[in-house]
């Protein structure tokens, strides 16, 4: 059996825990720069404020009427590990799959699982202070419908459990169910299916083996398979491997000086070279981009230039020497709002080329780039920079309502009244 | 010339040096070498627990006659069960609060200090609850190891 376990408007739920007078408020959470909405507890989606519209456009008599949070997510990280640690005491296997979810790989237990998921998600709430629901079937796609099933009910816990692929509650699940609803299957997909009158999630498992082989893929055939209550699909087929790194943002106001840019730049470089190095890549290419607001009555300029390294690397330092190049480049007396770096062609690291005369030096970096890391993840971000970073920069974000790290920093700590 | 002080992450430990061998301008092991042992790691000893445990500073004097003072650094694990004696934080009037848990007559109560506030009945499973307290943490006076706490606001 397979678990997915999920935490409820997560952003909402973190924002509310440190901030109890939030129960029962509508909260929404903003993205990167506070552009827009990316996250709503249950009260705002009641208000039929919907997911992705700009903050500017949100009608202003709602608008105060809504508590907005600016997206913190040194926060939502640090309770994500939290109920991963929880859940991982208690099951054999923790797949994270994203900041939110996480499958529990249950094959070897022998429980009752109506029982086993009820504790998983007390012991959540209890330990955590996060509400979470969790689905339980015999495959990793069946679990993610169930999880989906535990959301919909209004009872505590929330645990839905298909004992096994052919319970007669899933069949007619599934008779209800969109392909589209199935963990994998996109919009063209879906479409493709319509085409050939595969309407339905039970019509999509009771489709011949071969038929979805021969008309599809192997990987839809597996869908289908895993419908049917046998896992043969793992996290690694649903998710393509990193093929290339983006970190971009835009200013909280417009730049034109060079020197301000340079130094966003360096930012960049520092965050690709933390997310290469992490995932254990190295990139064979740099590009960046830059461009002023479209929106502006000021002419439209947008650049954007890539260059080889000399060598696939991983190193900061490397990267940003590149693409300080490419900036020199492109720069002119403009406006600016966004600025990007890009790798690409990512390999993994230990298919390392040393050219000829790289003799000692690459291993040195090597090592320096893995004390900056350290450095970094012990002291925190701002106790080791590529060249002056100064925290009101510019270029850094906009995060008008952001919370406290309340669980990070000492200086942030939540306070408590005594009474 | 000033220091910023430095706030270690909670997860992290200080590296230990086990592995490697303190020699002598000889060359050969220290005979200490076989009784080292790790240091003592005070965060290991507060918190039992990582995930289920949280930092916060108690605001206000009103517990003070506890031995509980404005700023004190609080320990508390969400994974304890509150019982009577313990100090507890939850949620009253949307704010987290400091209220210590009584048992009058076999019935459990908050007990707050603030001659304002009455006490309030507590049910087992009372979902005003936020954690148990653990430790409260305050420097004694004048040793100046403790950043200054802001000036109490009541």
């Amino acid at each position: 059996m397979f678990a997915l376990i999920d935490c409820n408007n997560f952003y909402a739920a973190c924002e509310r825990l440190f901030e109890p007078r939030l129960e029962g408020v509508p909260v929404g959470v903003l993205s990167n720069n506070d552009g827009c909405v990316i996250a709503r507890s249950e009260e705002f989606k009641a208000l039929d404020i919907p997911m992705g519209i700009p903050t500017h456009k949100i009608d202003p008599t709602l608008r105060r009427r809504v508590v907005l949070k600016s997206s913190n997510y040194t926060l939502y990280g640090d309770l994500s590990a939290r109920v991963q640690q929880v859940l991982a005491r208690q099951v054999p296997t923790l797949e994270p799959y994203s900041i939110d979810e996480c499958f529990l790989d249950l094959r070897g237990m022998q429980e009752d699982w109506h029982a086993l998921g009820a504790h998983l998600v007390r012991s959540v709430v209890r330990e955590v202070g996060l509400p979470v629901s969790i689905g339980i079937a015999p495959t990793r796609t069946l679990a993610k419908l169930a999880n989906r099933q535990a959301k919909a009910q209004s009872t505590r816990p929330q645990v839905c459990v298909w004992q096994s692929a052919d319970a007669p509650e899933l069949t007619a699940h599934l008779k209800r169910l969109s392909p589209r609803d199935v963990w994998g299957i996109g919009e063209r997909l879906n479409a493709r299916l319509a085409g050939l009158g595969v309407l339905t999630a039970a019509a999509l498992r009771e489709t011949p083996d071969s038929e979805l082989r021969r008309r599809f893929s192997v990987v839809l055939a597996r869908t289908a398979s895993e419908l049917n209550g046998h896992p043969c699909l793992s996290m690694s087929d649903l998710e393509s491997p990193r093929r290339s790194i983006l970190c971009s943002r835009s200013f909280g106001r417009p730049l034109r000086d060079r020197a301000a840019l340079a130094g966003a730049l360096r930012h960049h470089c520092q965050r690709a070279g933390e997310k290469l190095r992490r995932d254990a890549m190295q990139a064979s290419a740099i590009g960046i981009y830059l461009r002023t607001n479209p929106h502006h009555n000021t002419p439209y300029h947008h650049a954007c230039e890539w260059t080889a390294l000399p060598f696939p690397s991983a190193d900061t330092q490397q990267l940003n020497r590149a693409a300080q190049r490419l900036l020199t480049r492109l720069w002119q007396p403009l406006a600016y709002q966004k600025l990007g770096v890009m790798l690409t062609e990512l390999t993994p690291r230990q298919q390392r080329q040393t050219t000829l005369f790289d003799g000692a030096e690459p291993a040195r970096q090597e090592a320096l780039m893995e004390a900056w890391d350290t450095i970094r993840a012990r002291y925190g971000r701002q106790a080791l920079t590529l060249g002056p970073q100064p925290a009101d920069a510019a270029w850094q974000m906009n995060s008008a309502y952001r919370s406290a790290c309340y669980t990070t920093r000492w200086e942030e700590l939540p306070r408590a009244l005594a009474r | 010339m000033s220091m910023t002080p430095i706030a270690l992450a909670a997860s992290t430990s200080a590296p230990t040096s086990g592995d490697t061998l303190t020699r002598g301008a000889s060359g050969f092991p220290s005979p200490a070498d076989d009784y080292r042992e790790a240091p003592l790691d005070l965060h290991h000893h507060l918190v039992r627990r990582p995930a289920s445990t949280f930092f916060m500073r108690l605001e206000g004097d009103d517990h003070r006659h506890a031995g509980l003072y404005h700023g004190d650094l609080l320990v508390i694990d969400r994974a304890i069960s509150p019982r009577p004696g313990h100090w507890l934080v939850v949620v009253i009037d949307g704010e987290l609060s400091v209220l210590r848990l009584e048992r009058r007559a076999a019935r459990l109560y908050l007990a707050p200090s603030r001659p304002d506030l009455a006490t309030m009945p507590f049910e087992a499973d009372d979902n005003r609850l936020w954690g148990v307290i653990c430790y409260a943490i305050h420097a004694l006076p004048a040793t100046g190891e403790e950043p200054a706490s802001p000036p109490c606001s009541r």
